[in-house]
């Protein structure tokens, strides 16, 4: 028997979470269907199949150099993020250190601030230093975001690692450095691209921040906010829609089938 | 590939007796990391900080320390007003967000189905996908020539000279939508904390001639109250300062405090001062929520044990 839901209740719930998931995916469901709708206005009835939105957005420069944008933009600030995600995270569960509640708490702080407040501060801190909006900038700002992200997945990680494994290298007479690079770095390889992928996804979708300190090269979110004020360029940003969120769960389901079949080889190795 | 490397040992090279080995310190360790959020996030802030004070200005000339911007802020009725309005939007978005959350997070967690991590993964998975362009969704369903309201016409339900026409634009539009942002997040905090349940423990107060109802609502709820308080910040938070669904979805009535701080730094009639204090008040209306939270939390954990 179970303790905590009646077969009724189980069967209630059921049908409340098919219905909330039905909710979220209506939405995403209905862009599907009017991406290959022929016409100028996402409306009904349907009028007939069409590539054509596809066939345009494919074509169309302004938006592939977005893309390139913030390719550039998610891989240079989640390679950074994750850099130093990895310092601060060996030095939070390895070291002991005065302060370190303190330093804890900075490194997790932009977790919690509201980032049109923190997009404020880049903009004000890059005019007065004087800096120019660009690229740059908008990497600076995402690794900000990011690297607490990367915390949260590393530690537990580290945490789970037997140290005596890294002091048997020690002890053998590795260096710290080589002990990171053959004991350390391969045990966390999974932690640390999920937490890559993390970094880079928020970087791509990243909206708020960038729009504070973006220069002229627009990144995607920033080409796509701007056309959603063109009625006219409504169509093709829904089929831009489609293809983005259609990679992106596939990303995901991938991402989950990749650290569960690590986790599971790691599995023997740790027990 | 990579990960064929743990299961081998890679041979060990002794190295020459004698030589010293580099040892990483904890400051090399954290040194670059703590740089770069003071460098990029503690000193931007406080040049915010500053500009509120006028001891920086947008415009050259003398400027001297003062409260002036903060007074105005607390005197004029117009940005208070905003930010309650705005408070109450994220309190009512975030607390439907949880309620709805709640009884997902606990079929997935306690009635035992084998494939709760792919069903969490269902609900979670939107999460992952562009903010921007769920919002973009609903701006197609919602509009006047919506989606929505086109079904209707096409049916015969309404009138084409008579559409639903207070749903996109309006404040309704700006709850819905973040609600809908935020729900499959808000499930995760939730659940964790109904997944690390003790079993044993419901199984002894039903032993112990407790009804379900009874054990859920002296066991079970009570120990998940740190996932729903957390669930429940990690919504309001970022909502309270939201600015992107509002210009959206928004129009007049949807306006918020965050799209207010937006406008002030704009292009049209800047006034960085009074943006900074609108800035700052946000920043330390968080904090002290973020640490109130924090601090009970903290109180629940030692009494539990």
């Amino acid at each position: 028997m179970n303790v905590a839901l009646s077969k009724n209740g189980a069967r209630l719930l059921r049908a409340f979470f098919a219905f909330v998931v039905v909710f979220l995916y209506a939405p995403i469901a209905i862009l599907l269907i009017f991406s290959f709708n022929d016409s100028d206005l996402p409306a009904f009835p349907l009028s007939g199949f069409t590539l054509h939105w596809y066939h345009q957005f494919l074509t169309n420069a302004d938006l592939r150099g977005a893309l390139e944008t913030s390719a550039i933009v998610a891989a240079l600030s989640s390679i950074g993020a994750v850099v130093l995600g990895v310092l601060a995270s060996i030095a939070l569960v390895r070291r002991r250190f005065a302060g370190k509640a303190a330093v804890s708490a900075l490194l997790l702080s932009p977790l919690v601030i509201p980032y049109v407040v923190f997009g404020v501060s880049l903009l004000l801190l890059f005019h007065r230093v004087g800096i120019p909006r660009s690229v740059l900038t908008v990497v600076i700002g995402h690794i900000v975001i990011s690297l607490p992200y990367t915390i949260l997945v590393l530690v537990p990680r580290l945490e789970q690692i037997d140290v005596s494994l890294e002091e048997a290298a020690y002890d053998l007479g590795a260096s710290r450095l080589r002990t990171f690079r053959s004991i350390t770095l391969p045990l966390i390889l999974p932690a640390v691209l999920s937490a890559f992928l993390i970094a880079f996804t928020t970087s791509f979708d990243e909206y708020a921040v960038a729009s504070f300190v973006v220069g002229p090269r627009a990144t995607f979110p920033i080409f796509l906010y701007s056309a959603l004020r063109f009625p006219s360029q409504l169509p093709q940003v829904i089929a831009v829609a489609v293809v983005v969120i259609v990679l992106s769960l596939v990303v995901v389901v991938a991402a989950e089938l990749g650290r569960r079949i690590a986790e599971r080889r790691l599995g023997g190795l740790e027990s | 590939m990579a990960l064929e490397g743990e299961a081998g040992t890679p041979p060990v090279r002794l190295p020459r007796r004698g030589r010293a080995r580099p040892d990483v310190t904890t400051p090399t360790l954290l040194g670059l990391p703590v740089a770069w959020l003071v460098v990029f996030f503690v000193v931007p802030i406080a040049i915010v900080a500053a500009y509120s004070f006028d001891v920086y200005s947008l415009f050259p000339g003398k400027h001297g320390f003062t409260l002036a911007a903060w007074r105005e802020f607390v005197h004029s009725s117009v940005y208070l007003a905003l930010f309650w309005k705005s408070a109450k939007m994220s309190l009512i978005v975030s607390a439907v967000v949880v309620a709805l959350a709640y009884p997902l997070a606990y079929y997935l967690a306690l009635s035992g189905t084998k494939r709760k991590y792919v069903l969490l993964l269902l609900l979670i998975a939107p999460f992952l996908t562009s903010y921007l362009l769920r919002v973009l969704a609903w701006k197609v369903i919602l509009g006047n020539q919506g989606v929505l309201n086109t079904f209707l016409f096409w049916t015969g339900v309404r009138s084409r000279d008579h559409p639903l026409s207070q749903l996109l634009y309006s404040r309704f539009a700006v709850m819905l939508v973040l609600a809908y942002v935020w729900l499959p997040f808000v499930a995760l905090p939730i659940f964790v904390s109904l997944d690390g349940l003790d079993r044993r423990l419901l199984e002894a107060a039903s032993d112990l001639g407790a009804s379900r109802w009874q054990a859920f609502r002296r066991v079970t709820l009570p120990l998940s109250v740190p996932g729903v308080a957390a669930a429940f910040l990690f919504v309001f938070i970022p909502t309270l300062g939201e600015f992107i669904t509002p210009s959206l979805v928004g129009g007049a009535s949807g306006y918020m405090y965050g799209n207010q701080i937006v406008d002030l730094f704009g292009t049209g009639f800047p006034d960085w001062e009074t943006g900074s204090v609108l800035a700052i008040f946000l920043l330390g209306v968080v904090t002290v929520l973020t640490a109130v939270f924090a601090r009970l939390l903290q109180v629940r954990q030692v009494t539990a044990d």
